[in-house]
């Protein structure tokens, strides 16, 4: 093995690079992230659908973006999609379209399932006292439904926050961009990576407690039980 | 609104397919206001599909259904020499209101207290303010004495309760007839008396209702009418009197005979 002299002390005047790429991931997480979980509902109630018109173009949807790679919608929305729309499009919104639409497919199958776990007599029960499906959806269903979510998209976040590094082949300048710059200026990869490793492992393992912390407080206060 | 004279609900030659099973064959029922009217037969009569052709939880393959004076639906052909009917959602939703059910299971809402659970359908569907729909929740939590458990949530009550709670519910949207759907099939044994007792309590208030039921005993006390069902028709109608304790026909008898053996 090769004798190696960690030296993480030269990487010190280099810090504002590497803030500068968490900020652009958490950037691009956080948008992912909200996104994919408005989207998703749209996308997992037009899946729950028995209107074939809301139900097909939503299961379409969904199957190519879960059964293509996340880097592959990345670099296509980066090279392909423009060509397609005629306007050069910025690293960080092909970024954007990439992993976001990626979320969007998984996060609507969540509410999809969550929704059909919601047992039937529900909805006889608001529509024997009158309410369309669309309120039923929203004041019966959903709530019960979001619930048992909520563990769920607690996994799709952290997925959705590990995702952004992706952007870094198409050059959004995120932690890991910034790391691989760095990299090939100052010939310190082994210092580099390790610190873009931590620096990935601190802004996301937060959100693995918070899960924990949620699923412990859903065991101990569901009251959804019948 | 109607005449006092003419019926709440008349149901006409109703058909009921799933699939091939045909599960009602024609079926003809009135009922007038403040009726009480218990539908027995074994499972798989097709009592409860009656039931839930009525507030349209299933859609009738054929019949009339005629509710407050008003046929239900647009007349669009005919199967087996019956009316079929189109029916729109947006007109549905407004004949529910008429038509309270309750259910086997309860259903109540989890999420929601037991006031909010009947405030619900108030404010939502009648569009009530929150004070008018407070009050009328009150008045029907009082009804089925349960008023004390309004700030509970379902899943802290007994079964009984929880059924009581689904009553108090479908009452407060003051619908024109209750529609019973084996309401006391899931309950512990010591728990069906209160809830029948609720619904004996409705009936002598002048309360209509369509009742499907396996406690027979009900039936023959609270009853006006006692229908029958067998293979999809009414096998035999009559008083309770007349149909449970005096059955002209043979399967009527057979069924009742199930039910006496484990007298004591």
């Amino acid at each position: 093995m090769i004798e190696f002299e960690w030296n993480f002390g030269i990487l010190v005047p280099y810090w504002g690079n590497f803030l500068r790429g968490a900020i652009v991931t958490i950037e691009l997480s956080v948008i992912v992230i909200f996104a994919s979980l408005l989207g998703g509902i749209v996308v997992g109630m037009a899946r729950y659908s028995s209107n074939k018109w809301l139900n097909l173009p939503a299961t379409v949807f969904v199957e190519i973006f879960r059964n293509t790679p996340v880097f592959v919608q990345i670099v296509w929305f980066f090279y392909a999609f423009p060509v397609l729309i005629g306007v050069q499009m910025e690293g960080f919104v092909a970024a954007i379209l990439g992993v976001g639409l990626n979320m969007t497919a998984y996060t609507s199958e969540i509410y999809r399932a969550g929704i059909q776990s919601i047992h039937k007599g529900q909805w006889e029960a608001a529509k024997a006292v009158g309410m369309p499906y669309m309120r039923t959806m929203r004041r019966i269903i959903l709530p019960q439904a979001i619930r048992r979510m909520i563990p769920a998209f607690a996994n799709r976040i952290i997925e959705g926050a590990k995702a952004t590094a992706l952007a870094s082949a198409i050059a959004v300048g995120e932690l890991l961009h910034e790391g691989e710059l760095l990299a090939q200026a100052l010939y310190r990869p082994l210092e580099i990576y390790t610190v873009i490793a931590v620096l990935f492992f601190v802004l996301i393992y937060p959100l693995a407690l918070w899960s924990y912390w949620l699923e412990r407080r859903l065991r101990t206060d569901e009251k959804v039980t019948l | 609104m109607t005449g006092d004279n003419s019926p709440i609900l008349k149901v006409e030659s109703l058909h009921k397919k799933f699939g091939d099973l045909h599960v009602l064959r024609g079926i003809d029922l009135t009922v007038n206001k403040g009726d009480a009217i218990c539908l027995v037969g074994s499972s798989g009569s097709g009592k409860s599909t009656l039931l839930r052709c009525i507030n349209f939880m299933e859609h009738p393959t054929a019949g009339k259904i005629t509710i407050d004076g008003k046929v239900v639906g647009r007349e669009s052909g005919t199967f087996e020499s019956a009316p079929v009917y189109q029916y729109k959602e947006r007109e549905l939703i407004k004949v529910r209101t008429h038509v309270g059910m309750v259910f086997q299971q309860f259903n109540l809402f989890p999420h929601m207290t037991v006031l909010a659970n009947v405030m619900e359908g108030l404010i939502q569907v009648r569009k009530l303010g929150k004070e008018k729909a407070h009050e009328i929740a009150r008045s029907n939590l009082q009804r089925v004495e349960l008023w004390e458990k309004a700030e509970q949530y379902p899943s802290r009550l007994s079964g009984g309760q929880q059924q009581r709670v689904a009553i108090a519910r479908a009452l407060a949207m003051e619908p024109d007839i209750m529609l019973f759907d084996e309401v006391t099939s899931s309950l512990d044994p010591e728990l069906v008396g209160e809830v029948l007792k609720s619904i004996q309590d409705l009936s002598k208030a002048g309360m209509t209702m369509v009742v499907v039921t396996h406690e027979l005993g009900f039936a023959y006390h609270v009853a006006k009418r006692v229908l029958f069902l067998h293979d999809g028709i009414i096998h035999e109608e009559g008083t309770p009197d007349e149909v449970l304790k005096h059955p002209g026909k043979e399967r009527t008898k057979a069924f009742l005979a199930g039910f006496t053996d484990f007298n004591f």
